[in-house]
């Protein structure tokens, strides 16, 4: 059995249109920030093998649907397929595991000009401007969005080393995959 | 990613760059990044990038750049007795070359499996349709019944009336007439003055449909204080 509080912050999810913060979870239940935690633990919990997942981005929630039930869902709502190029798939990498970054950053990992998969990726909502680094400059930093964590079936961004390991990957870098352990 | 014989992939949106021809280099190979005296990649290198003359200039420039580090790379392991010319001309070291090659090969994997996750098609959905639709505020708990009590007590009228004149009859054009009349000549009228006090079911509908035409027509305004409030009917002000 479910607490009536994590029952509460279900309801409210339910109906919420958009994530909605740990703090105002807090609010309209009626419950510490601590509580909330407990009841969102709780309800992340009970999600398990179900067609619901609870979601994060920070401090903000939100129900989604489970990343196996994808293709029923895309065929209700008549969702296409999201199509993204080798080149922008590697700034979105490094924009995931080294948020917030800036575009020069990013350009000195990949070695080449970025402007236009970052252009593209905002165009996608896969990525957004996250503020300024206070640097000389003042470069705009990027992060990952929603979006992000919805069309990577990801639940929060936790779960990316976890979902994207080397071993869990690409087919083909087998042979890499071998060398490496092997030297290491 | 697969490279054709031909040389780097050229997507629409930039090339793969510098990193990854050089990174492809390895992979052919079949060498390993921790270990491979980079060097010995500069002839395999510049023969990739020579393939490259119809690329515009400013985007081969990346991978000149790096063809010439290998290439004195390839120098100082021949010959190890050559002294530094200073500083600043030594620039990035064959350990810094590797150290971005090994963080750029981590990206590249990532990279793959981002793109297979996004084939898999195993995404998540939120529920899209926005917030519920609720009525006004405002609205009382009694509303409705009091609503449904006057809807019942204009039926049973409605009833005795068609016995006793079944066949009445009124007509749109008459009763807009009239109205426009009344609102001329009072300036404002409530919905339920016009309605009169014992109106027949007939009667009322011809008052509402002749309301509607006057208020279409921009010679009538129609206010409503509150849900179920009465209907203020007013003259509308020619400019």
């Amino acid at each position: 059995m479910r607490s009536g509080l994590a029952n509460a912050v279900e309801s409210v999810l339910f109906v919420a249109e958009k994530p909605v913060s740990r703090a105002e979870l807090g609010r309209v239940v009626g419950a510490t920030p601590k509580q909330v935690d407990t009841a969102l633990a709780e309800l992340a919990a009970s999600y398990q093998g179900t067609g619901l997942r609870l979601a994060h981005d920070g401090d903000d929630w939100q129900l989604v649907t489970a990343p196996e039930h994808a293709q029923h869902v895309a065929a209700y709502l008549g969702a296409d397929r999201l199509r993204v190029s080798p080149a922008s798939l590697e700034t979105l990498a490094i924009v995931a595991y080294r948020q917030p970054v800036t575009r020069a950053e990013v350009e000195a990992i990949r070695g080449v000009n970025c402007d236009q998969t970052i252009y593209t990726l905002m165009q996608r909502r896969l990525i957004e401007e996250r503020g300024r680094r206070e640097a000389p400059g003042r470069p705009i930093l990027y992060g990952t969005t929603w979006e992000f964590l919805e069309c990577f079936g990801l639940s929060s961004l936790d779960e990316l080393p976890r979902a994207l390991t080397p071993e869990g990957a690409v087919p083909g870098t087998g042979e890499r995959d071998a060398v490496t352990d092997g030297s290491a | 990613m697969i490279l054709g014989p031909e040389g780097p992939h050229v997507t629409v949106e930039g090339f793969d760059g510098p990193l990854d021809l050089l990174l492809e280099l390895v992979e052919e190979k079949k060498l390993d990044v921790l270990t491979v005296r980079l060097g010995d990649l500069a002839d395999a290198y510049l023969v990739r990038v020579r393939a490259m003359a119809a690329l515009p200039a400013d985007e081969v420039s990346a991978f000149l750049a790096l063809a010439s580090r290998l290439v004195l790379l390839k120098a100082r392991s021949l010959l190890p007795s050559l002294v530094p010319l200073s500083e600043l001309d030594e620039g990035e070291t064959e350990d810094e070359l590797r150290a971005r090659l090994l963080e750029y090969s981590i990206v590249r994997e990532r990279a793959g499996a981002l793109g297979d996750r996004l084939r898999s098609g195993e995404r998540g959905f939120h529920r899209e349709g926005g917030t519920p639709d609720l009525p006004p505020r405002g609205g009382e708990v009694q509303a409705l019944a009091a609503a449904w009590s006057k809807v019942l007590a204009l039926a049973s009228r409605a009833r005795e009336e068609g016995v006793v004149a079944p066949s009445e009859r009124y007509s749109v054009e008459e009763r807009t007439a009239e109205i426009e009349a009344i609102v001329t000549e009072r300036d404002e009228v409530t919905f339920t003055e016009l309605l009169s006090t014992e109106p027949t079911l007939g009667w009322a509908v011809v008052t509402f449909i002749a309301l509607l035409d006057l208020y279409r027509r921009g010679v009538i305004d129609l206010e409503q204080s509150a849900l179920f409030a009465d209907i203020l009917i007013r003259a509308k002000k020619r400019p």
